[in-house]
């Protein structure tokens, strides 16, 4: 008879780490793209670059997404206030694939909402596309006409391990208590 | 936090009661109200909403691709069959307020439902943090 061991969190999803990565773990680590965007501030960001040694969650939304982006962006940032010191290691880098009507101060003025050290990229078309890419994930497209058009995009937040490691994707609707629990296992994962 | 939301009265137009009525602060142009409608009269169809709150609000569904894409797609109205319960959550249904205006957790903000039968319902909507509109344990 097999032996079942269950790891029980707490209730309210509690910092306890359970040992085990609870995203979906990539097949195939790979290592971090090195694609460079313009931050917020106008200045070039080099992602691999700028991000070393930190634990990297990566994703790619825009401004006029009422549904999927704020939740994902509002969940990092809640599990950030509870361990402040994993989100002292990370960064959280938001790539906007809307560059038509989302600027960088827009951008910025949308990630305070969140979190301040947030990190916002913007880039022309081919930029973006060519950054999708290297991160494996299918470049945004337009749907409908107009200026009331909506984006489709990746619906998950990739995340790398210090170590720059591409590890575990986080679907949308991650919950908060798996979150803490993944960063706090992924935080460890620095090469040493 | 985690944060559970419980609406303090239920909206009931006939036989449409509406519960977990949320909208999701407003962080960008836009922001999503999610909410419950049963429905213990006869079949019924929401047509739309209005609100003085928005410069528009359409009806959205969020669909997952095969490829992981999630895609956000406008549908004219939904269905509410007799005895049946619609919900609209994140990641699934949800009404999208258009240039939605400034709003902040712990505000209230009022919503006329217009249903093809059951006429104009009018319902309130807690605004609560983006990450709260999950519901359970966030």
């Amino acid at each position: 008879m097999r032996l079942v061991v269950v790891f029980a969190l707490g209730a309210c999803g509690g910092n306890v780490a359970s040992g085990e990565l609870q995203g979906a773990v990539v097949d195939a680590p790979g290592p971090k793209p090195s694609f460079t965007l313009t931050d917020t501030a106008g200045e070039p960001y080099r992602f691999a670059a700028e991000t070393e040694d930190k634990l990297t969650l990566l994703y790619f939304g825009y401004l006029n997404c009422p549904d999927i982006c704020p939740v994902h962006l509002a969940q990092i940032a809640e599990v950030f206030d509870r361990l402040p010191d994993v989100a002292r290691d990370a960064a959280v880098v938001f790539v906007s694939v809307d560059p038509g009507r989302d600027s960088p101060e827009e951008i910025r003025r949308f990630l305070d909402n969140f979190d301040s050290r947030f990190v916002g990229l913007t880039g022309t078309p081919s930029e973006l596309d060519e950054a999708q890419k290297a991160a494996g994930v299918t470049p945004a497209v337009v749907g409908g006409e107009g200026d009331d058009y909506t984006v489709d995009h990746a619906g998950w937040v990739i995340a790398y391990s210090p170590d720059g490691e591409y590890r575990v994707n986080y679907p949308f609707g991650t919950r908060q208590s798996e979150w803490a629990n993944d960063l706090q296992i992924l935080a460890t994962m620095d090469g040493s | 936090m985690a944060g559970l939301v419980v609406s303090a009265c239920a909206s009931d137009a006939g036989e449409i009661v509406i519960t977990d009525a949320r909208l999701g602060r407003p962080t960008g142009p836009n922001a999503a109200l999610y909410l419950t409608a049963a429905n213990d009269g006869p079949s019924d169809r929401l047509l739309g909403v209005e609100t003085d709150l928005a410069a528009a609000v359409e009806i959205h569904e969020t669909v997952t691709e095969t490829d992981g894409t999630m895609a956000m797609r406008a549908l004219t109205s939904l269905e509410l069959a007799e005895g049946d319960t619609l919900v609209l959550e994140p990641g699934g249904l949800h009404l999208m307020l258009v240039d939605v205006a400034r709003l902040e957790v712990g505000d209230t903000v009022a919503v006329t439902l217009v249903w093809e039968k059951a006429g104009p319902l009018p319902i309130q909507a807690d605004v609560v943090d983006p990450s709260d509109t999950l519901g359970d344990d966030g």
